[in-house]
């Protein structure tokens, strides 16, 4: 399943891209292409290999295949790379044992394209001081600088791994608002994982599903509205009359049943139910069922 | 040449706790300890004052031995730092963020090394240098209260200030050159096994000599190539005027060694083995940031 119309340059590439660790394999010749100005989101299970993908993009890790982020290889020319790619892989690993005007000062003369005006700024609405120890702020208050920091990167892509991990609902809120609003512009890239999809799929323009190693989705969220419809139908008779058009998942929650059909016109669904486009949560559920789990679901 | 800067400036600000802060306390709490002694009487400034009068320039040791004093807690807190601030930065699980900066692996472990040989023990010379002066100048403040000061005085604790801080200098910097391979090869090996390189360290050049007489032979591991080598690269270099200042004794000393000392000691240093030294410890940080490069990050 892949639709990924490419009009420019794509920021990356990646052709039968594969790791293994120890002598198994954990991405099976993932094969995608990333164009400039999208922000995409890449969703999977917990060890489907999401964070194996982000490190190869990353230069972090080794890998079978061929990867190019903005023309280089990632794993060999990570440093250089740097200068245009910025990254928040863990909120965490903020140093410590800094203050925070130590760490602007730092970036300031280690980083060409990090602006310390710009950092302040975007920390200007915030409770942190340049003052603080980084050690005593709070994991909001953490996530807030890393978000700063990265933002005051002037830098083509920007790669973010569950980077709202553990933050209330207020900071992810907070988090996704200004990240839209004061970063993104046509020429950056946003690529982005989250278990949290719901949340950022309003300010989505792609997404890619993995599973177990393969990429089993890669859409323009356009597309996706097209292409998948959600049926909830109630009674058994038309209930099998969905069943035969072929869903690609079935469920049944409180005395109602919702099918995700895919490819299937939305006017031979509606005389059945209620029809509508699956949220990303719901597609989530229904294309990420392992086989083994639930052996009649799409692949 | 801007980031590398930063970066070795990074690490003073990581470790200045154990270069700068801690030994700064230590001086405090000694003056502290020593004001207090004069003001209760324990020492009498008159008598003190009288000994220093006539006999300033035997306050050559007592600077010389509080500079090797410090010389010995450096070589402590170096062979630490070594073992434990080049692992820092996946201990201290801030590896993913300096991996986002755009800065190499071998830079960042160079960065260490160099910070470890300049900037680092650099404090540790300073606050030497702050508490030699702060000796002599209790010495000198001493014989000001009792009335005995002179202007020769003065110019002796000068002197003793001057050449022993050339001499303290020249034998930091001839020992940080020399000891530079062992203090890469402890970093490299925390890069691989963290806080585990303090004992494998300390066993690597064992192993090394069994291995050469396991195979080669030998009448025991300690004497073999392996070992006198070892023995010698891990030997001291010194200036031989310290034998002339133990023979002349405490009140025969000349003070004006200070250059003599820094001459001698270069010339008599093996700068061939110093050479070969920085090239070893070029190649173990290579061999390091390339497994630092290739670990998980995360």
């Amino acid at each position: 399943m892949t639709d990924t119309t490419l009009h420019s340059e794509p920021v990356v590439t990646a052709r039968g891209l594969k790791k293994r660790f120890g002598g198994k394999e954990i991405l099976h010749g993932l094969d995608f292409d990333i164009p400039a100005g999208r922000i995409y989101g890449l969703v999977g299970h917990n060890g489907a290999g999401k964070t194996t993908t982000l490190n190869a993009m990353l230069g972090l890790t080794s890998y079978e295949g061929t990867i190019r982020v903005l023309g280089e290889d990632p794993f060999a020319r990570r440093a250089k790379l740097m200068e245009n790619v910025a990254f928040i892989s863990d909120v965490a690993s903020l140093p410590r044992f800094l203050r925070v005007r130590e760490l602007f000062a730092l970036l300031s003369n280690i980083h060409p394209n990090f602006s310390v005006d710009k950092a302040r700024d975007f920390l200007s609405g915030t409770d942190i001081r340049p003052e603080m120890k980084i050690k005593t702020l709070s994991k909001g208050m953490m996530a807030q600088l890393h978000l700063a920091v990265v933002m005051a990167i002037d830098a083509k892509l920007l790669v973010l791994d569950e980077p709202t991990l553990g933050l209330d609902i207020t900071y992810r809120k907070r988090f996704y608002r200004r990240l839209l609003e004061d970063y993104m512009t046509e020429e950056r890239t946003l690529i982005i994982t989250t278990h949290q999809v719901d949340e950022i799929e309003f300010m989505l323009s792609d997404i890619m599903f993995i599973r177990d190693g393969d990429l089993i989705l890669h859409m323009q969220m356009e597309t996706v509205n097209e292409k998948f419809a959600q049926l909830v139908s109630n009674e058994p008779e038309t209930q099998e009359a969905a069943r035969a058009l072929g869903p690609v998942y079935e469920e049944t929650r409180f005395g109602q049943t919702v099918f995700v059909f895919d490819g299937v016109a939305r006017d031979r669904l509606e005389p059945l139910g209620k029809v509508s486009t699956p949220t990303l949560s719901d597609l989530f559920v229904a294309l990420m069922q392992r086989p083994t789990a639930n052996p009649e679901t799409a692949r | 040449m801007k980031a590398f800067s930063a970066l070795i400036h990074r690490e003073f600000i990581e470790h200045r706790g154990a270069f700068l802060l801690g030994p700064l306390l230590l001086v405090a709490i000694v003056v502290g300890m020593t004001v207090l002694a004069f003001t209760v009487g324990r020492v009498d400034v008159r008598m003190t004052g009288s000994i220093v009068t006539g006999l300033s320039t035997m306050l050559f040791w007592p600077a010389l031995v509080l500079c090797v004093a410090w010389g010995l807690y450096l070589l402590a807190v170096l062979f630490f730092y070594c073992a434990d601030g080049f692992a820092a930065d996946k201990r201290n699980n801030s590896m993913l963020f300096w991996k986002s900066m755009p800065v190499s692996d071998f830079t960042m472990l160079l960065a260490k090394l160099i910070a470890a040989v300049t900037v680092l023990p650099g404090a540790v010379y300073a606050i030497a240098l702050l508490s030699m002066a702060l000796m002599l100048g209790t010495a000198q403040i001493a014989m000001i209260v009792n009335g005995t000061s002179a202007v020769t005085n003065f110019l002796d604790l000068g002197a003793i200030f001057w050449n022993v801080g050339l001499i303290a200098l020249v034998q930091l910097v001839v020992s940080l050159l020399w000891y530079m391979p062992f203090m890469a090869l402890v970093g490299a090996m925390a890069v691989m096994v963290g806080r585990w390189a303090i004992p494998l360290s300390l066993l690597l050049p064992s192993l090394v000599a069994t291995l050469e007489w396991v195979t080669l032979g030998g009448l025991h591991p300690f004497q073999t190539r392996t070992w006198d080598y070892v023995s010698y690269r891990s030997t001291m270099p010194e200036a031989g005027l310290v034998d002339q200042w133990i023979a002349d004794g405490p009140l025969g000393v000349d003070v004006h060694s200070g250059v003599p000392y820094a001459l001698d000691l270069i010339g008599r240093l093996d700068w061939l083995q110093v050479g070969i030294g920085v090239v070893f410890a070029l190649c173990v940080l290579f061999l390091a940031s390339e497994y630092r490069r290739r670990a998980a990050a995360n």
